[in-house]
C-alpha cells in the first residue's frame, strides 16, 4: 500500500493540476469568446441602427425639401391660378414642414453640427413659409398673380433651404458611409472571433483528448504494475509462510537435537582428556569431574566431588587467598584466565592454563563456576626453548649482518664492477666499482630498458646493445658469457669500453636463481691495443718496404754474381790458358825459374776459379727458395761419400755412418751441407804436410787412420746431426771464427780451402730454421752439430719467407 | 774457304777465347773447316745464308755450331732461338759454350733446343779436353741428318722465310 501511494501521488497531483489548469483556460477562453461575440453582435446591431437612423434622417430631409418646394410651388401656382385645391396642398405642405422640423430636431438631437444647421434651416423655412403666406395672402387680397419680386424672393429662399438641406444631407451621407464601414468592420471582427473561437475550441478539444488518452495509458501501466506487485507480494507471502513452516520444523528438530547434544556434550566433556573440565558450586566445591581432570590432577571423581577447589593451589597461593580472589574476579568480569603453578594429588606441581567462568541459570541466578584447566608445562618448556632459539637467531642474525657488511665493504673495495640480479631482473648486488664504471646505480627498470638506461652499445659504438644479449640477461637465462661492450650515457659522456663476464647464479640444487656479471673498464687497454695495432701496421708497412728494398738489393746481387760468374771467369781462363800454352810450347826454352813462375800463375788461376765457384754457390744458397721434401739422409751421405772418393784415394779412411732419420728438407742444399762437412773432415784428417814438404812432427797417430763419424741424437724432440772426425781439430778460442766468411784457422799451406764452406753450411742450416755449432780440441778432432727446424716448423718458416718475398 | 766442307761454325766475340778454342781444336785435329763469326747478327746471317753470306746454301749447313752466349748485337740465346725455330736450320747441332754456369741459362738454353751446354772450364787442360771431346762426338761419332731430307723442305717455305 505504501508503495502504491508513493507511486500514485506524484502522478495524480500532476494530472489533477494539469486538468484544473486546462479547465480554467478553457472556461476563460469560452467566456472571453462569448463576451467578444456578444459584444461584436451588439456593436453590429448598434451600427445597423445608426445606419437606419441616418437613412430616416435623410428621408426626412428629402421630405422637408420636397415640402418646402411643395409650399413654394403650391403658393406660386395658387397665386397664378387661384385654385383652392392648391391651397389645401399648400396648407398640408406647411403642416408637414412643421412636423418635419420637429422630426429633424428629434432625429439629429445627437449631432450638434446638424442641430446648428437645423437652427439655420428653421428661419430659412419660416422665411419661405412667410414669403409663401405673403404671396397667398396677396393673391387672395388682390386676386392677382404674384409679382416678379415676390416670385424671385421665394425662389431664392427655397434655394437657400435646399442648400442647407443639401449640406445636411451631405453630412448624413458622410455619416452613413462611416457607419456602414463600422458595421462592416464589426461584422468581420465577429466572423474572425467566431472562426478563431471554433479553431481554438477544436484545438483545446484535441489537446484535451490527447492528454486524457495519455493519462489513460499511464493509469493502465500503473494498474499493471500494481497487479505485478500484488502478485509478487502474494508470492512472498506464500514463500514466507513456507519458510516459517520449515523454520518451525527446524526449530523442532533443533530442540530435539539440542536435547541430544546436551547429552552428547556431557559425554564429550566427560571424555575429554587434554583438559580438566569441572564445575564448582558458588562456594567453590567441586560438583562435576571429567576424565581430563582425573588425568591431570590425579583425583578420581568420587574422592574429589564435594571438596573445596583450593586444594589444587600451592600452599603459598592458598595463603594469599588466591582461589577466592579468582572466583571473585571471574564473577565481576564474567571470566578469569591465568597461567600458574597448580598442584596434583601426589603433590607435584605443573604449569597450568586456567579459565574460570561463572554459570547462571535461565532466571539469572548464580549457580556456580565452570573451570577449564590445561597442563601446559610442555608448552611452557617449548616456549623457553623457543626463546633460547630466538636469542640464538638474533645472535646469528647479528653475525650475518656483520658478515654482509663485510661483504659489502669487500664488494665496494673491488676494482672490478660486480652486479647480480635475481631471475626477475631485480638487482641484488651493485658494488661501488660497478657504479663508477657504468655511471649509474642499480635500476628498478625492466630488463628490456637496461640497454637504453645504461647506454650500452655494440663494439661499433653506435648500434644499441640488444637487451636480450646483455651478459647479465644471458646469465639470468643460464648462459656463461664474455663480451666487450661500449658504454656511453649522460654520466659517461666520453664513453668507455668494458669487458664483461657473466655467469648464472645457481642454488644448492643447481636451479637458476639469477645471474652475476663482473666487469672492468678496458678503455685504456683498448687504446693501448689500438696503439699497438697502429705500431704493428707501421711495422708491417716498414717490413714490406724493407722487403722491397732487400729484393731490389737481391736482384742487384744476382746481377752482380752473374757478372762475376761470366766476366771474372773469362780473363781467368785466358790467363790460365795462355800461360799453359806458353809452358807447353816454349817450356823447353825457358829456364827453370820462369817455368816455376808459370806454374804459380797456373795454381793462382785455379784457386781463383775455385773461389769464384764457391762464392757463387754461397750467393745462390742465399737467394734460392727452399724446396722442402721428406728426404732420407743416409742416401744423401752415401752420394756425398761417393763424390769425395777421389779425395780419399790412397788413404785409409773409416766411415762410421749410423742410421739417420728421414727429415723434411731441401735435398740439394742438405747434400751441400754434408759435402762441405765431410769434405772438411776428410781434409783435416789428412796427414799434415809442412811447408817444406815433410810430415809435421807431433801429428796424432790417428791422423794416418782417419775416422769420420756421421750420427744423430734426439734433443728436445729434435734430431741433432753430427759429423765427427779425429783430425787436427781446433782450439775453442777460435770457435767464433769458424763460420765467418774467408775465416780460416789453418794456413793454406797446411790445408787448402777458401774459407767459404762452413759459411755456406751455416747459411743453409739457418735457412732451414736450424742451428749449427762446433766443438773441437787441437789434435783431438772436431765435431760439427746441426739441427734442421724439421717438419712443420721448417715448413712454416719457409712459408713465411715465401710470403714475405711475395708481398 | 771450302764452303762445301764446312765442319764447325764458332761464334765467339772474345779474341782470347777464340784463340784458345781454335788452339784446342787444332790440337784435336778438328780445325780444318772452321768458320769464325764475331757477333750474333753475323752468325744469323751465316746460318740463314743472307747478307755477307748470301751466296751460301742451306744445303751445306755446318756440322756443329759452338755458340757463346754473351755476344754483341744479338745475344746467343736469340741466335739459338731463331735457328731452332726455323725448319731449315733447326737440325743444325748447336753446343753452347759459355763462362756462365747459371742455372737459368742452362734451362733456357735447353728449352730453346740447344744440343749441349758446356761451361768453359778455367783450367786449360780441361778446356782442351772438353773441346776435343765435343768435336769428336759431333763431327765423327754423331750421324747428321741426311741432306736429302733438307732438300725435301718445300721451296715456297724457304722463300717465304
Amino acid at each position: 500500500m505504501e508503495i502504491s501511494k508513493q507511486f500514485d501521488a506524484p502522478i495524480e497531483t500532476k494530472l489533477r493540476s494539469r486538468v484544473t489548469s486546462g479547465f480554467i483556460v478553457a472556461v476563460l477562453l469560452t467566456v472571453f469568446m462569448g463576451f467578444s461575440s456578444w459584444r461584436s453582435v451588439q456593436l453590429t446591431a448598434d451600427h445597423a441602427d445608426w445606419v437606419a437612423h441616418t437613412y430616416s434622417v435623410m428621408d426626412v430631409l428629402q421630405l422637408t425639401v420636397r415640402h418646402a418646394i411643395e409650399v413654394e410651388n403650391s403658393a406660386r401656382t395658387f397665386a397664378w391660378t387661384g385654385q383652392d385645391a392648391l391651397l389645401t396642398r399648400y396648407e398640408t405642405a406647411r403642416g408637414s414642414i412643421a412636423q418635419d422640423e420637429r422630426e429633424l430636431r428629434h432625429l439629429t438631437a445627437d449631432n450638434p453640427s446638424q442641430q446648428r444647421r437645423l437652427d439655420a434651416l428653421e428661419p430659412q423655412l419660416r422665411a419661405v413659409l412667410q414669403s409663401a403666406s405673403k404671396i397667398v395672402a396677396k393673391s387672395r387680397q388682390m386676386r392677382a398673380g404674384p409679382g416678379a419680386d415676390e416670385a424671385l424672393e421665394i425662389e431664392k429662399l427655397t434655394d437657400s433651404v435646399r442648400t442647407t438641406i443639401q449640406e445636411m444631407h451631405a453630412e448624413e451621407m458622410l455619416l452613413l458611409s462611416q457607419r456602414t464601414q463600422r458595421t462592416k468592420t464589426g461584422r468581420r471582427w465577429t466572423t474572425f472571433i467566431v472562426v478563431t473561437g471554433v479553431f481554438v475550441g477544436a484545438g483545446l478539444l484535441v489537446l484535451a483528448g490527447l492528454g486524457v488518452n495519455r493519462e489513460i495509458d499511464v493509469g493502465a501501466r500503473a494498474r499493471a504494475h500494481i497487479r505485478t506487485l500484488n502478485a509478487e507480494l502474494e508470492q512472498r507471502v506464500v514463500q514466507r509462510t513456507a519458510a516459517l513452516q520449515s523454520e518451525i520444523t527446524v526449530r523442532n528438530q533443533a530442540q530435539a537435537a539440542l536435547q541430544e547434544t546436551q547429552e552428547g556434550f556431557r559425554v564429550l566433556v566427560d571424555g575429554v582428556k587434554e583438559y580438566a573440565i569441572y564445575m564448582l558450586d558458588p562456594e567453590g566445591r567441586v560438583i562435576s569431574w571429567n576424565a581430563g581432570a582425573a588425568r591431570i590432577k590425579g583425583y578420581r571423581s568420587e574422592e574429589i566431588l564435594g571438596q573445596d577447589f583450593s586444594r589444587f593451589y600451592t600452599p603459598e597461593d592458598v595463603e594469599a587467598g588466591e582461589p577466592a580472589r579468582e572466583l571473585r574476579e571471574s564473577l565481576s568480569k564474567g571470566r578469569f584466565e591465568d597461567e600458574g603453578w597448580r598442584v596434583r594429588k601426589d603433590g607435584s606441581a605443573f604449569w597450568a592454563n586456567v579459565v574460570i567462568t561463572p554459570m547462571y541459570d535461565d532466571r539469572g541466578n548464580h549457580r556456580g563456576f565452570s573451570k577449564i584447566a590445561r597442563d601446559i608445562s610442555e608448552r611452557k618448556r617449548a616456549e623457553e626453548v623457543l626463546a633460547g632459539q630466538a636469542e640464538e637467531l638474533a645472535h646469528s642474525r647479528q653475525a650475518l649482518e656483520a658478515q654482509s657488511l663485510m661483504l659489502q665493504s669487500v664488494l665496494d673495495s673491488m676494482a672490478e664492477g660486480l652486479a647480480a640480479a635475481d631471475e626477475q631482473g631485480k638487482f641484488l648486488i651493485w658494488n661501488r666499482a660497478a657504479e663508477n664504471i657504468m655511471g649509474y646505480g642499480p635500476t628498478d627498470l625492466a630488463t628490456q630498458e637496461w640497454s637504453k638506461h645504461y647506454g650500452t652499445y655494440l663494439p661499433d659504438g653506435i648500434t644499441p646493445f640488444p637487451t636480450e644479449q646483455l651478459p647479465l640477461v644471458r646469465a639470468i637465462h643460464g648462459e656463461v658469457t664474455s663480451s666487450e661492450i661500449f658504454v656511453r650515457n649522460p654520466k659517461i659522456t666520453g664513453g668507455a669500453w668494458i669487458e664483461v663476464r657473466g655467469s648464472p647464479l645457481r642454488d644448492k640444487e643447481g636451479v637458476n636463481r639469477g645471474g652475476v656479471v663482473a666487469f672492468r673498464d678496458i678503455t685504456q687497454r683498448k687504446a693501448d691495443e689500438r696503439e699497438i695495432q697502429k705500431l704493428n701496421d707501421e711495422l708491417e708497412h716498414r717490413v714490406v718496404e724493407r722487403t722491397a728494398q732487400l729484393e731490389t738489393a737481391n736482384k742487384e746481387l744476382e746481377a752482380f754474381s752473374y757478372s762475376v760468374s761470366h766476366d771474372l771467369r773469362a780473363p781467368l781462363r785466358h790467363i790460365g790458358g795462355f800461360s799453359k800454352l806458353l809452358m807447353e810450347e816454349f817450356g823447353t826454352s825457358l829456364n827453370p825459374v820462369a817455368q816455376r813462375h808459370l806454374e804459380r800463375i797456373q795454381a793462382g788461376t785455379q784457386k781463383m776459379g775455385l773461389l769464384i765457384d764457391e762464392l757463387l754457390n754461397l750467393a745462390r744458397v742465399g737467394r734460392q727458395a727452399l724446396n722442402l721434401q721428406p728426404t732420407g739422409l743416409n742416401s744423401i751421405v752415401a752420394e756425398v761419400i761417393a763424390i769425395l772418393q777421389p779425395e780419399s784415394e790412397g788413404r785409409q779412411v773409416e766411415w762410421d755412418i749410423s742410421e739417420l732419420p728421414a727429415v723434411e728438407c731441401d735435398p740439394i742444399l742438405i747434400k751441400q751441407v754434408f759435402q762441405n762437412l765431410l769434405s772438411n773432415a776428410l781434409k783435416f784428417t789428412r796427414p799434415c804436410i809442412g811447408a817444406d814438404g815433410s810430415a809435421r812432427v807431433g801429428m796424432p797417430a790417428a791422423a794416418s787412420h782417419a775416422v769420420i763419424e756421421v750420427s744423430h741424437r734426439e734433443e728436445n724432440g729434435q734430431p741433432v746431426f753430427m759429423v765427427r772426425d779425429n783430425g787436427v781439430g781446433f782450439s775453442m778460442k777460435y770457435v767464433d771464427k769458424l763460420f765467418g766468411v774467408f775465416q780460416r784457422l789453418h794456413s793454406t799451406d797446411e790445408f787448402e780451402g777458401t774459407g767459404i764452406g762452413l759459411v755456406t753450411v751455416q747459411r743453409i742450416v739457418h735457412k732451414h730454421g736450424g742451428r749449427v755449432w762446433a766443438e773441437g780440441e787441437p789434435d783431438k778432432g772436431a765435431t760439427f752439430y746441426f739441427t734442421l727446424g724439421v717438419g712443420k716448423q721448417a715448413e712454416s718458416k719457409s712459408n713465411q719467407a715465401k710470403a714475405g718475398g711475395q708481398s | 774457304m771450302n764452303v762445301g766442307k764446312l765442319d764447325i761454325l764458332l761464334v765467339e766475340d772474345n779474341q782470347d777465347d777464340m784463340d784458345l778454342a781454335l788452339h784446342a781444336l787444332k790440337q784435336g785435329k778438328l780445325a780444318n773447316n772452321i768458320v769464325v763469326v764475331r757477333d750474333g747478327e753475323e752468325a744469323l746471317d751465316f746460318l740463314f745464308c743472307r747478307g755477307a753470306f748470301a751466296q751460301r746454301s742451306f744445303e751445306h749447313p755446318p756440322k756443329l755450331v759452338l755458340l757463346d752466349l754473351k755476344l754483341p748485337k744479338v745475344d746467343g740465346m736469340e741466335v739459338l732461338k731463331q735457328v731452332k725455330s726455323d725448319p731449315r736450320t733447326k737440325t743444325i747441332p748447336i753446343v753452347i759454350m759459355t763462362s756462365s754456369k747459371e742455372e737459368r741459362d742452362l734451362v733456357a738454353g735447353y728449352n730453346l733446343g740447344a744440343n749441349s751446354y758446356i761451361q768453359k772450364p778455367v783450367d786449360f787442360d780441361q778446356f782442351r779436353e772438353t773441346v776435343k771431346s765435343i768435336g769428336l762426338y759431333w763431327l765423327v761419332i754423331n750421324q747428321p741428318v741426311p741432306v736429302r731430307v733438307m732438300k725435301e723442305v718445300p721451296k715456297a717455305e724457304l722463300i717465304s722465310r
